[in-house]
């Protein structure tokens, strides 16, 4: 219908997407991409759509390159049970209380789970450290830091 | 026992017949968790005299160390140990860049029953993400609370 060869909108689409993309993973400015394309030398009403099809869709662009990053397994949820053992083959008439978790991870789109067990000291040892840990980001030091480098 | 000085005059099997009868006697009669009278009218019915019968007993009064160990013994889900963590903030990565998050690496490190193996888990989570965990776990400390005062 446009009655161009297949390379030539081959390489227009390519060059959209390679524009696009890096702009959006610069997340640049309006006035530096203006700035980018005018180079081009294109019409200004076509700069004009590159500049609008660009702040339109460079959030959603941002979130599927963020699905790109490396990552490690975060976390989904937890399960937990209070167990207690009463007796094993080679020890009877016990009473130890164990906690047993199902840690539920998401690696790449597979969600695994691993079952894990603690006792009760451990237990209350991880629930001080992790608490230690969620009262760093309110810290001076890290309220300092997302300040600055935003 | 074999290296023992005063025990050199004694035929070695016989030794050892010894040691490995006395000890299993002591794993069973722990294992049942038996008392002294129990134990003492049990060697009684075997002829035993009353010197040796006390000695026994007394010795067996010892035995902690075995109750721990039998206590240990036994199958069950990869142990968690420790905590460690690690609070970062992700300014780019090599998808997208100025993304600007605060993340937390969380590491349990956990131990196998059986071959005494280190196999950690390590997932990434947000703030939200990790106060869901630790509530999660405060939750299971403190059912374990309401438990002990039953």
């Amino acid at each position: 219908k446009l009655n161009i060869g297949v390379d030539t909108i081959q390489h227009g689409v390519e060059g959209l997407v390679y524009l696009l993309t890096e702009s959006s993973k610069l997340m640049i400015s309006e006035v530096d991409f203006q700035d980018s394309i005018h180079v081009l030398g294109f019409s200004d009403e076509l700069n004009k759509s590159l500049l609008q099809l660009y702040l339109d869709n460079r959030k959603e662009i941002r979130s599927i390159l963020g699905e790109l990053a490396p990552r490690l397994p975060s976390y989904h949820s937890l399960e937990w049970r209070l167990d207690v053992q009463l007796a094993s083959r080679s020890l009877r008439q016990q009473i130890k209380p164990a906690v047993t978790m199902k840690l539920h991870l998401n690696q790449n789109e597979d969600q695994t789970a691993q079952v894990l067990q603690t006792d009760p000291a451990t237990l209350l040892h991880l629930i001080q450290q992790l608490e230690q840990a969620l009262g760093e980001m309110k810290m001076n030091h890290c309220r300092r830091i997302v300040r600055n480098m935003k | 026992i074999l290296d023992d000085p005063d025990l050199k005059d004694i035929d070695p099997t016989v030794l050892k017949h010894c040691h490995a009868a006395a000890a299993t006697c002591i794993l069973e009669a722990g294992k049942q968790k038996a008392d002294i009278s129990a134990i003492s009218a049990c060697l009684e019915d075997c002829k035993l005299d009353k010197e040796r019968i006390d000695q026994f007993c007394t010795e067996y009064q010892h035995r902690e160390l075995v109750t721990v160990v039998s206590s240990s013994i036994g199958r069950s889900p990869l142990h968690i140990t420790d905590v460690s963590w690690r609070l970062e903030y992700q300014i780019k990565n090599s998808q997208l860049h100025k993304t600007y998050q605060p993340s937390y690496l969380v590491t349990l490190n956990v131990e196998n029953s059986d071959s005494g193996s280190h196999r950690d888990v390590s997932f990434s989570c947000t703030m939200e993400q990790l106060q869901d965990l630790v509530g999660k776990l405060k939750d299971a400390a403190k059912s374990l609370e309401r438990a002990t005062q039953m």
